[in-house]
């Protein structure tokens, strides 16, 4: 009846690894837990948490369960393939992180879009971002188990899901920008569509500040939580809101404005706190600061009715029936050379800003019909190192606060 | 002009920064690219990070099977100092495909921890010194097999595959 | 006939055990997580549970539930402490329903279902107090770590909610001198509701009993986005169901004793001692079960509202304010003992 610890934790070891389980010792008075894959806050990966008491001793991001090898399968595609490939990471963000690459390809063959597909691919950017922001911020919302923000932001999300809709045909792949172009024009009756969601999204932001944002509760969450200092958010390279949250004015848009950002009038939110609460914040105003950019070009381009969407020389080579298709329908046909094009050698690296930080590419041709390297690096790849170093030390409960207020999206993560 | 001068600035100082460490440096579509010998890259990006340079973005393995060598480059940039964000620096070097061993930089830019993981999983690059290298995103089974190089040929399925002759 | 039949259900075992006790926290529960649902949607801007039955507002899906629940496989995974995973639930919800039996839902002794209730407040309290350990017995008994981890944060909130609770609801006692519930209820009638003598105590015990059965902002134990399920993380079907459904039966039970004790119980009508089953015992009965309602219903509300605090937050809470809360309240609960 009576047996010594020892023996039994022995006797239940070996019984465990006769069933195939694989068994190793963990420190004493450490508590591993694993969170995730199978978790409802984990998302699609798992964090192995080691907890001292109560407060997390160390963590261990263990990323890549949807990996899905996209810079291997781009480098066995045509060139313009990978585009729909790529935007499958981040499908809510799809344009973002679809722009960076064509713009890489148009930097190596030395073409540059007309102005009104510039004015295009922001628009629907911007699009993106709202409701990238909109998806991160619901989710952040249920992390804190406040369930009206996560229904409210999913259902408003909508509405610029449906924008994007309109413009490019699609919800979420969108596959709209192309090496010199967009796919689609704008419908006529989108402007009118597009200033009201931007008006009703204005109203939102302040219900969603009365319920969410200066909630008592939520706040006393998320005040100091998970606060990542200047200097420490430089050095562990992270990217987005959450570095501006940490006071590094830091956006592609401004410091390197690729399309037409430079021609655009916005802020860049910057929090100095460097808490769960700031990089909420950032957020937030960098959706009204998204509001603003929409109804611009939006004017922009009711202004410039009837420019080509497609660069001049490619407009030229089309055959009298796609031109016809495009007169009539604002749809750009590509002819089927596209698909088999060759793109001069060299190497080029193009980034952008996406919802979730800066997306960075870097496409390397030699000269042949698919890319020879295609490197991506996305905003969460390069956020996920916070759960190495930022939540160890705070109490288990600031993990879904932490997990949220970073936003971190595995898919896009995984690649 | 102003663009053009700056970059020109900026190649200056990493000549002078980097003197005897530089093989060769030249402006790149979207990026400085700065070769120097692998065994010089830890105090090649020592003097890179002494110079404001305080994050990577990428670590970038390209495979050359022709020429038998592994290219590692690294992306960084600046966050604190703004005018030196508008750039971004590829500290590239060489190694041998045989042998890929180089230095692990993660002592000098903590943000290149996962991203040497990464490469090490997909391009069995081994970076001496990383404090934690095991595979990141795929299985160590997977790693093994190092899929990311050339002579990895990714097998397309039909989509007629597997189905029965009569049907 | 129907004078027999009465007195056939006003029988006190049958009356207050299983119809007001059982079946009326049933329905109360169920009521409670349609009311829930239904309002949360209604904030959230959807429409909430609606198919089963359009025409009830979808009450009818809560039903359904049941049903899914109670024919749903029960897994008991092999490495349980197999007797302590099973009777832990069954259990907690037998001694959540037992302070039914204390609390007295008429002034006359036959319909009572104990014969005297001089210390009845102290018993239906201290047993109000015993199923939150069988929930601890329930985390510990699945030998699942996110359900140790639950268990731990159950246990500290108990430890936190108790002394909030007891001292709270037992201050009455220092202003009516008397731990007997009708002598309480007769206190407080017609309108003298302790609600309105002592308002810092009935929000002490409110809140109190908000952390004791994890509704929102408290709801910790149970915190989804940590320790997915807390203690009922390995539980399935019925036992999954006695497990949640216990939590929102056990806020019944406290609000009927809130009911009884701050809301003036069965006032304003008071029924003649001469009175039969229907006039005696029913329509008082149905008084404290509305009032009970309403306590419940406000506490589901605050779902929509609220986020979860974190359980250091709440202690703190809990300590530094809600029992400072409680004490004050006990203050004044003499203060109006020797004044009114």
């Amino acid at each position: 009846m009576k047996e010594s610890p020892t023996s039994t934790s022995d006797v239940t070891i070996k019984e465990l690894e006769t069933r195939g389980i694989q068994v190793r010792k963990i420190e004493k008075e450490v508590y591993e837990v694993f969170i995730g894959p199978q978790h409802p806050g984990s998302g699609h990966m798992r964090i192995i948490v080691r907890l001292d008491g109560d407060i997390i001793a160390e963590a261990d991001p263990d990323i890549g369960y949807v990996h899905r090898t996209m810079e291997k399968l781009s480098e066995v595609r045509e060139w313009l393939k990978p585009i729909p490939l790529l935007e499958r990471m981040t499908i809510i963000d799809a344009c973002n992180i679809t722009v960076p690459y064509v713009n890489a390809l148009e930097k190596l063959m030395d073409k540059a879009p007309p102005p009104r597909a510039s004015y295009l691919r922001v628009l629907l950017c911007e699009i993106n971002r709202v409701a990238s922001h909109l998806y991160g911020f619901g989710i952040f919302g249920v992390f804190l188990g406040h369930s009206t923000a996560y229904m409210w932001a999913f259902g408003d999300r909508e509405v610029f899901v449906e924008l994007a809709e309109i413009l490019t045909g699609a919800r979420l792949t969108h596959t709209y920008p192309i090496p010199g172009g967009v796919r689609r024009d704008m419908p006529q009756d989108f402007p009118e569509m597009a200033r009201r969601a931007v008006k009703y999204m204005r109203r939102r932001l302040i219900e969603y500040q009365r319920i969410f944002l200066d909630n008592p509760v939520i706040v006393k969450r998320l005040e100091g939580v998970g606060v990542i200092s200047k200097s420490l958010a430089a050095e562990l390279g992270i990217v987005g809101p959450n570095i501006r949250g940490s006071g590094i004015k830091y956006d592609v848009r401004l410091i390197e404005p690729y399309e037409v950002y430079d021609e655009l009038e916005f802020e860049i939110p910057v929090y100095e706190e460097g808490d769960a609460l700031a990089r909420t914040w950032v957020r937030v105003e960098e959706i009204k600061q998204s509001l603003n950019i929409i109804e611009q070009a939006v004017d922009w381009l009711e202004r410039h009715k009837g420019e080509l969407i497609l660069s001049k020389d490619d407009y030229d080579k089309l055959p009298k029936l796609h031109k016809e298709i495009y007169e009539k329908t604002g749809r750009v046909k590509l002819l089927p050379v596209h698909a088999s094009m060759k793109i001069p050698a060299g190497k080029a690296v193009a980034r952008g800003e996406a919802g979730r930080g800066e997306i960075f590419y870097y496409v390397e041709s030699d000269g042949g019909t698919v890319p020879y390297r295609v490197r991506v690096v996305t905003p969460s790849a390069r956020n996920a190192i916070v759960f190495k170093y930022i939540v160890p030390g705070h109490k288990l409960m600031d993990l879904p606060a932490i997990y949220g207020s970073i936003d971190y999206f595995p898919p896009e993560s995984d690649r | 002009m102003v663009e053009a001068l700056s970059l020109d600035n900026i190649i200056n100082s990493i000549k002078l920064n980097l003197e005897g460490l530089v093989k060769s440096i030249s402006i790149s579509k979207g990026y400085i690219e700065v070769v120097v010998d692998a065994s010089h890259i830890v105090e090649a990006a020592l003097k890179l990070k002494s110079m404001g340079y305080d994050h990577v973005k990428s670590i970038t393995a390209i495979d050359y099977p022709k020429e038998s060598k592994i290219r590692v480059v690294y992306h960084a940039s600046s966050y604190i100092n703004e005018d030196l964000a508008k750039t971004i620096i590829g500290l590239t070097a060489d190694i041998p495909r045989d042998n890929p061993v180089i230095d692990s930089l993660s002592q000098v830019w903590r943000s290149v921890e996962f991203q040497e993981r990464e490469v090490y999983e997909f391009f069995g690059v081994i970076f001496r010194e990383h404090p934690d290298l095991r595979p990141l995103l795929v299985i160590p089974e997977l790693a093994e097999k190092k899929v990311l190089r050339k002579d990895f040929i990714v097998k397309e399925e039909s989509i007629y595959e597997g189905i029965p002759h009569k049907y | 006939m129907l004078e027999t039949l009465l007195y056939i259900i006003a029988y006190p075992p049958l009356w207050q055990v299983l119809i007001v006790g059982f079946l009326g926290s049933l329905l109360i529960a169920m009521i409670a997580i349609w009311f829930e649902r239904k309002t949360a949607a209604r904030v959230q801007r959807r429409i909430g549970p609606y198919w089963a039955s359009p025409k009830l507002g979808g009450f009818l899906n809560i039903i359904a539930d049941m049903i899914r629940y109670v024919l749903q496989q029960v897994i008991i995974p092999t490495s349980v402490d197999k007797t302590a995973f099973i009777l832990a639930p069954v259990a907690a919800l037998i001694i959540t329903l037992l302070p039914i039996v204390f609390i007295p839902l008429s002034p006359i002794e036959t319909f009572w279902p104990i014969p005297s209730m001089d210390y009845s407040l102290l018993v239906a309290l201290a047993l109000t107090t015993v199923p939150p350990l069988l929930l601890i017995v329930a985390g510990w008994a699945s030998n699942n770590k996110f359900a140790v981890i639950g268990s731990l944060r159950e246990s500290y909130i108990i430890t936190a909610y108790e002394l909030i609770a007891v001292i709270s609801i037992l201050s009455v006692s220092a202003s009516t001198s008397t731990f007997n519930l009708v002598s309480i209820v007769e206190y407080q009638a017609p309108l003298k509701w302790f609600i309105v003598l002592n308002p810092v105590a009935f929000l002490a015990a409110f809140l109190a009993i908000l952390m004791s059965t994890s509704a929102f902002p408290f709801e910790i134990p149970e915190s989804e986005h940590e320790v997915v399920a807390g203690p009922f993380t390995e539980y399935s079907g019925i036992l999954y169901a006695l497990n949640m459904g216990g939590a929102y039966i056990r806020r019944f039970i406290y609000s009927i004793l809130l009911a009884i004790v701050f809301l003036g119980g069965w006032a304003p009508y008071t029924p003649p001692l001469d009175s039969g089953p229907l006039m005696g015992i029913i329509v008082p009965s149905i008084i404290v079960i509305i009032k009970a309602s309403i306590i419940v219903l406000a506490m589901s509300f605050l779902r929509a509202v609220y986020g979860r605090y974190r359980l250091d937050q709440a202690l703190e809470y809990a300590w530094k304010l809600f029992l400072p809360l409680a004490l004050l309240g006990l203050g004044w609960a003499i203060i109006v003992g020797f004044t009114i």
